[in-house]
C-alpha cells in the first residue's frame, strides 16, 4: 500500500529526513517510534503533504501512485489521513459543515453523489458512538475550546467519518488521560480492518498496548535504524533510546 | 478648495429662510472643518483626488426624470422600499408601511417640522469635516423618516439611492425614532450612471427612551467615491446597532459618530469589508460615553487582497459623569497580498475612574495551520481558503437578528468571498 523509498526531507535548509525506507501492506498496524526531534512527525506531515516540507530525495508511492507532486487535499481523497498531534481550532466553522463539505469532497471525486442532509446525520450519528462524542460539540466551531481529549476524540471521529485506506496517529496519545486514552485506540481498533493500514507515530510504549503493533520500528536522526514485532518496543520502554545508540 | 465663493452665492438663493441662515452658519465655519482634514484624512487623502475628476462644490441639479424608467432597478426588491434617484426622494416609487412616515423636508407640515428642526443642521459632524460641510450646503432634498410612540415595525424596509448623475450627488437623511418605537433600515446605493462620480450621505439620527434602531449599510460602488456621515443621538433606554458592509470602492470614507446622551444606552457598531483591485475603505467612528452605564461594542472585521486599503479609526470617549460605562473595541484585519494595506488605530480617552473599556487591533494573514488541517480531509485548496475567509467574517454576520436579513447577507458576502480564492 504505501512504499516509501530513500526519502529525504527537509524544512528550509535543516535536513531532518535522511535516507527513509518504510513498506506498510494493507491490513497491517506500524508503530515508529524515536526520541524527540528524529523525524517522527516531520515523517507522518510529509505523506500527509504538507508543503513547509521539502523532498529532496526519493519517493513515497501510495496504491502505485507517485505521491510526491499531489497536494494534501489529493492524498486525502486518494485515501490517506493523518490525526494531528496538535489538531488546529478554527474559529466559524463547524465540525458538522466542514465535515459534510469534506466527505462530499471525497465522495465527487469517487464520482458518487453527496449525501443528502439525512444520510450525512445518520453517517455522522453511527460515527459519533464510536469515539463518544456529543452532537453539540460537534455543531461547534472546529476544536475550538476543547479539552486535549475532546481534540483527540474529534480527529478519530474526522477519521471514522472519512474512511481512510492508510490512518497515520501522530503522537495521538499526547495529552490524554487513561481513559480518554481507551477510547480514542478503542475507536481506531474498532476501524482496522483487513482492507486498511495504520501507522501509529509514538514516544511511549504505553499506545502501543491498546493499539496493538505488527512492526515496530525506531526512528532515530531521520533513519529508521532497528525494525521489529512488539516486543521491540517493549524492550525501548525498559533500555531507553540509548541502548539503541549504543549499539550502532 | 478652490471656487469657495461660488458656495456662497449658492447659499443666498436658498429660499426657505431658516435654512438659508443654518446653511451660512456652515459656510462660516468651513475653515474650520478644513483644519482638521489633514489629521483626520491622513491616509485617504480623498479631497485632492476628488478635486482632480469632480467639480466637488457642484451640486447635482435635479433634473425632472421619468421615473418608470428606473423600475427595471428594482424589481429585485421585495418588501417595503424607500426610493431616491440622485438624492432626491421618489414618493411614487417607493412603498411604505403605515405606521412610518417618510417625506421630504420641505412637505413637511408645521408640527412635523418643529420635530425635525431640532436635529436637521443641528447632529452633525459639518464643524469637523469638510466633507459633511459640502453636503450641508449642497444637498437640494432632505428625506424625513419618523416612527411614532410605541411602534414596532417587524418588517425591515430598504433604502435604495439608485445614482444617475454623471458628477456630485448629495444625499440627506433625518431619522427620528420616538418613544419605545423599534424600526430597522438597509441602505444600499446603486450606480447605474456611465462615468465616475462622488456621492455623500449624512444621516442625522435620533433615538427616543426605549427605542431600537437597526442600520444595514451595503457599499460596492466598483470605480465610484463615496462619503458617508452617520450621527446618532440616543436617549436613555436606547439601543442601536449599525451594519457596515463594504465590498468595493475607489475610496469610500464611512464616518459614524454616536453619542450616548442619557443613561442605559446600548450601541452595536459591526463592521466587515473585503476588498480587492484597487478599493480603498476608510471607517472612522466615535462613541462618546455621556452619561452612566451606557454599552458600547464595536467590532470591525477585513480582508485586503491585491493593491486595496483599509483604514480603521475607531474612538471612544467616556465623559467623567459615565461611570459604569462598558465599552469594547476591536478590528482585525487580514492582508492576503504584499501590496495590500491598512492602517489602524484605536483610540480611547477616559475621564471617568469607574469603566471597563478595552480596545485592540490585530492584523494577519491567513491561517497556514488551519489551510493544512482543512484540506488534510481531501477539501480542495481554493474551497478550503473560502472556508476560512467565511469563518472570518461569520463573526460579524452571526450578530445580525433578523433570520431573513442574515440568509441575505450571507449569501453576498459567501459570493463576494468566492472572489478571493483564485491564485
Amino acid at each position: 500500500m504505501l512504499e516509501i523509498k530513500d526519502l529525504h526531507a527537509s524544512v528550509e535548509d535543516t535536513k531532518i529526513l535522511k535516507g527513509l525506507n518504510l513498506n506498510v501492506k494493507k491490513g497491517e498496524v506500524h508503530a515508529i517510534m524515536g526520541p524527540n526531534g528524529s523525524g517522527k512527525s516531520t515523517l507522518a506531515s510529509v505523506i500527509a503533504g504538507r508543503d513547509d516540507y521539502e523532498v529532496t530525495r526519493g519517493k513515497i508511492n501510495f496504491m502505485g501512485n507517485d505521491l510526491t507532486d499531489q497536494s494534501p487535499d489529493e492524498r486525502a481523497r486518494d485515501g490517506i489521513f493523518l490525526a494531528f498531534q496538535y489538531p488546529v481550532e478554527i474559529p466559524g466553522v463547524s465540525t458538522t459543515n466542514f465535515m459534510k463539505t469534506a466527505v462530499n469532497q471525497i465522495r465527487e471525486s469517487k464520482g458518487e453523489k453527496p449525501l443528502d442532509a439525512v444520510k450525512f446525520l445518520k453517517l455522522m450519528k453511527e460515527k459519533m458512538k464510536l469515539v463518544n462524542i456529543r452532537q453539540d460539540l460537534l455543531s461547534r466551531s472546529i476544536n475550538d475550546g476543547f479539552s486535549g481529549g475532546e481534540k483527540k476524540r474529534n480527529e478519530i471521529f474526522q477519521m471514522a467519518m472519512l474512511d481512510p485506506k492508510l490512518s497515520i496517529l501522530d503522537e495521538t496519545d499526547s495529552g490524554l488521560d487513561i481513559d480518554a486514552l481507551k477510547i480514542v485506540s478503542g475507536g481506531v481498533n474498532k476501524l482496522k480492518s483487513k482492507e486498511n493500514a495504520t501507522i501509529v507515530v509514538t514516544h511511549y510504549q504505553r499506545l502501543l498496548d491498546y493499539i496493538v503493533p505488527d512492526y515496530v520500528h525506531v526512528l532515530m536522526d531521520g533513519k529508521i535504524v532497528k525494525s521489529g514485532d512488539k516486543t521491540l518496543a517493549l524492550k525501548l520502554e525498559e533500555k531507553g533510546y540509548d541502548w539503541i545508540d549504543a549499539k550502532n | 478648495m478652490k471656487n469657495l465663493d461660488r458656495i456662497g452665492n449658492r447659499i443666498s438663493k436658498e429660499k426657505d429662510k431658516d435654512l438659508r441662515d443654518k446653511k451660512s452658519k456652515v459656510f462660516k465655519s468651513i475653515n474650520k472643518a478644513l483644519n482638521y482634514y489633514k489629521e483626520e484624512y491622513k491616509y485617504t487623502p480623498l479631497l485632492k483626488t476628488l478635486e482632480k475628476e469632480f467639480e466637488i462644490l457642484d451640486s447635482n441639479l435635479s433634473k425632472e426624470s421619468n421615473s418608470n424608467n428606473y423600475l427595471k432597478y428594482l424589481t429585485n426588491i421585495k418588501g417595503y422600499q424607500i426610493v431616491i434617484i440622485d438624492g432626491i426622494y421618489q414618493k411614487k416609487l417607493s412603498s411604505i408601511p403605515d405606521d412610518i412616515s417618510v417625506n421630504s423636508f420641505q412637505k413637511l407640515d408645521k408640527n412635523n417640522r418643529n420635530i425635525f428642526d431640532k436635529i436637521y443642521h443641528n447632529s452633525d459632524d459639518s464643524n469637523s469635516d469638510i466633507f459633511s460641510s459640502i453636503n450641508s450646503i449642497n444637498h437640494q432634498d432632505c428625506l424625513t423618516i419618523m416612527l411614532e410612540k410605541n411602534k414596532i415595525l417587524k418588517e425591515n424596509i430598504s433604502i435604495i439611492n439608485l445614482i444617475d448623475t454623471n458628477n456630485v450627488c448629495h444625499h440627506r437623511k433625518l431619522i427620528y425614532c420616538k418613544k419605545n418605537s423599534a424600526c430597522s433600515f438597509d441602505e444600499v446605493f446603486i450606480n447605474i450612471g456611465k462615468n465616475k462620480n462622488f456621492s455623500s450621505s449624512v444621516s442625522e439620527i435620533y433615538v427616543e427612551d426605549g427605542a431600537t434602531l437597526t442600520y444595514y449599510n451595503q457599499q460596492k460602488i466598483e470605480e465610484n467615491f463615496h462619503f458617508n456621515s452617520t450621527n446618532v443621538f440616543q436617549e436613555k433606554n436606547s439601543t442601536t446597532n449599525f451594519f457596515t458592509f463594504s465590498f468595493s470602492g475607489a475610496m469610500i470614507r464611512n464616518n459614524l459618530n454616536i453619542k450616548l446622551k442619557e443613561k442605559n444606552c446600548y450601541a452595536n457598531m459591526y463592521g466587515f469589508y473585503a476588498l480587492k483591485k484597487k478599493s480603498h475603505i476608510d471607517n472612522h467612528t466615535t462613541v462618546d460615553h455621556m452619561d452612566e452605564n451606557s454599552i458600547s461594542n464595536e467590532h470591525y472585521k477585513g480582508i485586503m487582497d491585491e493593491g486595496s486599503k483599509g483604514v480603521f479609526n475607531g474612538k471612544i470617549y467616556v465623559r467623567q459623569k459615565a461611570q459604569k460605562t462598558n465599552a469594547f473595541q476591536s478590528n482585525n484585519n487580514i492582508l492576503l497580498s504584499d501590496n495590500a494595506k491598512v492602517y489602524t488605530k484605536p483610540q480611547l480617552e477616559i475621564w471617568a475612574d469607574d469603566v471597563k473599556c478595552s480596545h485592540g487591533c490585530t492584523v494577519g494573514q491567513l491561517d497556514n495551520d488551519a489551510l493544512f488541517y482543512l484540506m488534510s480531509r481531501g477539501i480542495p485548496k481554493n474551497k478550503a481558503i473560502s472556508l476560512l475567509l467565511l469563518a472570518f467574517s461569520n463573526e460579524i454576520f452571526s450578530k445580525i437578528n433578523d433570520e431573513d436579513l442574515k440568509i441575505k447577507f450571507e449569501k453576498i458576502v459567501m459570493k463576494e468571498l468566492e472572489k478571493f480564492n483564485d491564485e
